[in-house]
């Protein structure tokens, strides 16, 4: 279950950085920035691999969850530093750690995984619906392994599908994942003929 | 020298001012064993209530293989199984998700401890659930001190240090 080709891996990337491109277009709308995308990176590792290429698992991240279901599941994981999630939140003169901060964190999720997920299921044919984003501030580590084991499976490997945003002139980045549970990897492998 | 025990792993020492540690918690446990009276410790970070299959190649994620492991790692430190004392740290619920992992730190935190009563290894100190992520590290030597940590916290004495015998939870 945990070999994929280089070619299964391209195309997921190549789907990731479609998804990406259309959700960071929302994203400037929305704040009225310009919003960079960097080349998205996909790659199945060990759940506690996952883990370390995110971070220092003790380090303080803002995590907004966007649990989609439909006719595959998955969870889009936004991933804000806590200076990143200060300066995104002081275009609106807010704190991210007030409920008008986590708030607004909830919103930038909505549109980020909205647009995301509705992209991927136009290029897969897939019925895909995200469920309302859930906010939380807490270690790396905790938010991760709570996402990655949370529908309770014994998954050994976690397909990443890691992009960054950076919101021009606010030197503000965001790691932007999508996490499909394994079945979802083969259904959108499937779609694509892979 | 500080050991961080990632998911699914197990440590043990009884090299006095070593630190084991598991670093966010989630809804996963970290699964502390001590033996104060021989300076021994050991640690698991468990993720899931049971195995799927009798023999799986990281038995250290399944609470029902985890702890018969775990404390025949302690015991081949020098551990003497009834000096052991247990600490439970993590099975956080930090988020909804759903499905069969609805309350799965819940569900973990329910298989640790009923297979430690079955083992006959007494649990002297919890931090578990809520919705906050955790990190545990044992300070092993003469003293044997357990801390547990939220994020931006401080580090709190949860077993061992000065003498303490009463069991006691923090923010459980």
């Amino acid at each position: 279950m945990t070999a994929f080709t280089d070619l299964q891996l391209d195309a997921l990337r190549e789907l990731a950085n479609i998804g990406s491109g259309n959700a960071g277009t929302a994203l400037g709308s929305m704040l009225g920035k310009t919003v960079d995308i960097s080349v998205p990176t996909a790659a199945v590792l060990p759940l506690a691999d996952a883990i370390a290429v995110a971070g220092r698992p003790d380090e303080l991240r803002h995590g907004i969850v966007v649990p989609v279901v439909g006719d595959m599941e998955a969870i889009v994981l936004l991933l804000f530093p806590d200076a990143d999630a200060r300066t995104l939140c002081g275009i609106y003169g807010i704190e991210p750690s007030t409920p008008d901060g986590r708030s607004m964190l909830g919103e930038v999720g909505n549109i980020l995984g909205t647009n995301y997920i509705n992209v991927l299921g136009q290029m897969v044919s897939m019925t895909l619906e995200p469920r309302p984003p859930q906010v939380v501030e807490d270690m790396l580590g905790a938010i991760l392994e709570s996402v990655l084991l949370g529908r309770g499976e014994d998954v050994d490997h976690a397909l990443i599908l890691d992009s960054s945003l950076m919101v021009e002139g606010e030197q503000c980045s965001l790691s932007f994942l999508l996490l499909p549970n394994h079945g979802g990897v083969r259904q959108l492998l499937e779609q694509l003929g892979l | 020298m500080e050991t961080v025990v990632r998911m699914g792993e197990a440590m043990a020492s009884h090299t006095p001012a070593d630190v084991l540690a598991c670093i966010g918690l989630g809804s996963c446990i970290g699964l502390a064993l001590v033996d104060r009276s021989k300076g021994v410790a050991a640690l698991a970070h468990v993720m899931l209530p049971a195995s799927a299959v009798p023999d799986p190649p990281q038995p250290h994620k399944f609470a029902d293989l985890a702890v018969p492991a775990l404390i025949d790692l302690a015991l081949a430190h020098g551990a003497q199984h009834r000096r052991l004392e247990a600490a439970l740290v993590g099975g956080a619920a930090m988020f909804q998700l759903g499905g069969s992992g609805q309350d799965i730190g819940a569900r973990n935190t329910a298989a640790v401890t009923r297979l430690l009563e079955q083992a006959r290894v007494p649990v002297r100190a919890t931090a578990i659930g809520g919705s906050n992520g955790r990190t545990v590290r044992i300070h092993v030597g003469a003293d044997m001190t357990i801390t547990v940590r939220q994020a931006g916290g401080r580090e709190q004495r949860l077993l061992g240090g000065r003498a303490d015998t009463e069991p006691k939870a923090v923010f459980a």
